[in-house]
């Protein structure tokens, strides 16, 4: 199989030679990861080819779309684009979408789910182009070295071992042996060189800074107490906090009791940023498995430190994988954009309809972790987040448990022992109903705007199950 | 009785909105020098719409009006008169401007000592009537003097010593001067500490995020409450003036001072 797989191998140096080889209108189903962030070259230049053949019908996979992602735009403008399955979309083709629909429809799919349906052929792939920092001419892979390094590439290995043809593009093509790839050459079948793949400026997420806000320290604070005060905090635990400045500064609030208290976590799983690597090092946590890094900290951290894992999508969340990382998660600290009485949760859409992100790994991890905890203020922009109804159900309420604000903390009713070990404490706990209360007591209730009438996408929770559609604004 | 007092300048909607979730004891609402002078009218209607719309039964709110010198005071007092707050923070103190206050308002004031007349004449600002508390103002206090303000605050010294003092000689709270490196907490509690123990009973903040530690220098710690709570058993079981504790004597004085220690740990919910 390896030998015949070696042989396959071709390094070319353009696109064109790539659809020299292959059939460029047959490759019409194609998928590309997002690491390199609104970084990434790779993308454009790859749907350039596209744009200039004026290939027709053609069906997006990218894990993610950032605004620099342009080329995606115009063959949507072009009618060029049937439909995009994505994880999480941003930035003009988003604002775009929202507001025109597109010939097809636009999934939104979990992290998790993207692995699931790419393994079952539910995302049937053509063709996946896998932007790649550090390659050898086995087309063995890692994301973690070479001058455009981005670290984990864990979402672009289900596109590596599923689709049709799989083509690793970089910029860095070494005569070295890889040990533990996280792309296996054996997978490939072409290297497309490029001069740059990317700018390693664009790779940092615009999030990973500890919030210095009053009102996200309050925020911080009363969650660090509340998971103390439902003892999560101990040795061996694991945690997931994402890379909002919210989320971050619940991090540090845990660091300072788990010093305190001389407590070791397990692992800390999902994006990591410096302050998840700086607890590694400082030996207060034995592992971290790594889906994306955030920011060059980490990136760096990767390639250096042996318990600092770079694992796949589907190891991180698929629900196929009994090995999957989140399925021992015991807490998850999340965002929401809106959150409603049934604590079904919105991070896909703002209240105007504007799609401005996904899920990513939210619902994933929102299912599995023991407690699933979302961090907001209260009122955002003059907004209270709590509605009656969110405007796009992206997380399903029944695995929300709880709602941090600056005003108190909501338990979901589901959560009956969470209730009763709260029974005694002196954290102000309120119901969702009159933390809204407070909220609507400083702006009024505002009029839902939100239209229903043409269906513009669905999304569709990692179970396959569609929670929610989008509609045009 | 407060152990916090956070400034909020008084032309940000958004944290005069949220002024009761930052856990200070009381809020200062400036209308001095955080507001500009094209932004003192707009300042002033803000004030005045949000707090006679919304009560706050927990937390004590004054206002910083401008000095009496300036241009801005009765329009500040004009337009605050009514409104249900616990009294007036004012700036540039002397016994003269206590009383020109005094004569258009009946609220309670706690005049900032943040020049060397000021202080000089200390306590008898200290005896003016309504003032409740004395409020140390070093960055102008420091700035007339033309001298370098530190964070060790070696040069502030004497003065905290002297408001510390008068003000307790006089049964007011001593609110010591912002720390104004707002993100280096451990000078803040260094700070905080220094002022506790010259006798400040709270300190005034100009960032919510040090209110936490603040509140926990200046509330009884775990072990002062222990002790208030067997020196108070024992005066109750022994119902004598003096008596012997741990081989301590124990007097009226050391009781008042646990029962004072109990009250605010009651207060604070510790």
């Amino acid at each position: 199989m390896k030998e015949k797989s070696l042989k396959k191998l071709k390094i070319i140096k353009t696109i064109d030679e790539l659809f020299e080889n292959e059939e460029i209108t047959l490759n019409k189903n194609i998928s590309f990861h997002h690491h390199l962030r609104n970084g990434d070259y790779v993308i454009n230049y790859v749907l350039q080819k596209y744009i200039d053949e004026e290939v027709q019908n053609i069906n997006l996979f990218p894990s993610a779309i950032f605004p620099n992602y342009k080329t995606i735009l115009t063959l949507i403008k072009n009618r060029q684009i049937n439909n995009i399955t994505t994880n999480y979309l941003n930035g003009d083709v988003a604002k775009y979408i929202s507001t025109h629909g597109l010939k097809g429809k636009l999934k939104m799919q979990t992290h998790g789910g993207r692995a699931r349906a790419i393994k079952e052929g539910k995302n049937y792939l053509d063709i996946a182009f896998i932007a790649a920092p550090y390659v050898n001419l086995k087309g063995d892979a890692v994301g973690y070295l070479g001058k455009t390094r981005c670290g984990s590439l864990g979402y672009a290995i289900p596109d590596s071992l599923y689709a049709k043809i799989k083509v690793l593009v970089t910029d860095n093509l070494v005569d070295e042996v890889i040990n533990n790839p996280e792309i296996k050459g054996e997978n490939i079948d072409y290297i497309l060189l490029m001069d740059k793949i990317g700018d390693r400026a664009g790779i940092v997420s615009g999030t990973t800074q500890i919030t210095t806000n009053p009102l996200g320290v309050k925020i911080a604070r009363n969650t660090s107490l509340l998971l103390a005060e439902l003892g999560l905090i101990k040795n061996g635990f694991s945690f997931q906090s994402g890379a909002g400045g919210i989320s971050l500064r619940v991090t540090k609030d845990i660091k300072e009791i788990m010093i305190n208290k001389k407590i070791k976590a397990s692992f800390f799983s999902g994006g990591i940023t410096k302050y998840h690597v700086e607890m590694l090092e400082e030996n207060l946590v034995e592992k971290l498995y790594d889906v994306q890094c955030f920011d060059l900290e980490a990136i760096d951290s990767l390639a250096k430190n042996k318990n600092h894992l770079p694992i796949s999508a589907s190891k991180y969340a698929s629900p196929l994988n009994s090995e999957r990382v989140i399925k021992d998660l015991d807490i998850v600290i999340l965002g929401a954009t809106e959150i409603d009485y049934d604590f079904n949760v919105n991070v896909t859409t703002d209240s105007h309809q504007t799609i401005i992100g996904g899920s990513g790994g939210h619902s994933d991890t929102a299912s599995e972790a023991k407690v699933t905890v979302i961090v907001s203020p209260l009122i955002k922009g003059r907004i209270p987040i709590i509605k009656k109804r969110v405007t796009t159900i992206t997380t399903l309420g029944k695995n929300i448990d709880c709602l941090v604000t600056e005003r108190g903390i909501a338990i979901n009713p589901l959560r009956k022992d969470l209730i009763k070990q709260l029974k005694n404490t002196n954290l102000k706990i309120l119901s969702i109903k009159e933390l809204a209360e407070i909220a609507y007591h400083f702006t009024n209730i505002p009029k839902d705007i939100t239209k229903r009438d043409k269906i513009i996408g669905e999304v569709e929770d990692r179970t396959y199950e569609i929670i929610d559609y989008l509609y045009q604004k | 009785m407060s152990r916090s007092y956070l400034f909020i300048p008084g032309n940000t909607p958004a944290m005069i909105q949220n002024l009761d979730v930052f856990d200070s004891d009381a809020i200062i609402i400036d209308l001095e020098d955080s507001v500009n002078a094209f932004d003192k009218d707009a300042a002033r209607s803000l004030i005045e719409n949000f707090l006679t719309k919304y009560a706050f039964d927990e937390i004590k709110i004054y206002i910083r009006i401008n000095s009496v010198d300036s241009n801005y005071f009765y329009s500040d007092v004009n337009q605050t008169a009514d409104l249900a707050i616990a009294g007036y923070v004012l700036p540039k103190a002397s016994v003269k401007a206590i009383k020109q206050l005094n004569q258009v308002s009946n609220k309670k004031i706690i005049p900032i000592i943040e020049s060397p007349m000021a202080l000089l004449r200390v306590e008898e600002i200290a005896k003016q009537q309504n003032v409740i508390a004395l409020l140390f103002g070093a960055e102008d206090y420091t700035k007339e003097l033309k001298i370098k303000r530190t964070l060790e605050g070696t040069e502030i010294l004497y003065a905290r010593s002297i408001i510390a003092i008068a003000a307790n000689a006089y049964k007011l709270d001593a609110i010591d001067t912002p720390y104004t490196s707002k993100d280096d907490e451990e000078g803040l509690k260094t700070d905080a500490l220094n002022a506790k123990n010259l006798g400040f009973n709270a300190k005034a903040l100009i960032h919510p995020n040090q209110v936490a530690v603040i509140n926990e220098i200046f509330a009884p710690s775990k072990t002062e409450i222990a002790e208030a709570k067997r020196i108070i058993k024992k005066s109750e079981e022994t119902k004598q003036g003096a008596f012997s504790l741990d081989g301590k004597m124990i007097d009226l004085p050391i009781i008042e001072k646990a029962k004072k220690v109990l009250e605010k740990a009651k207060k604070y919910h510790l």
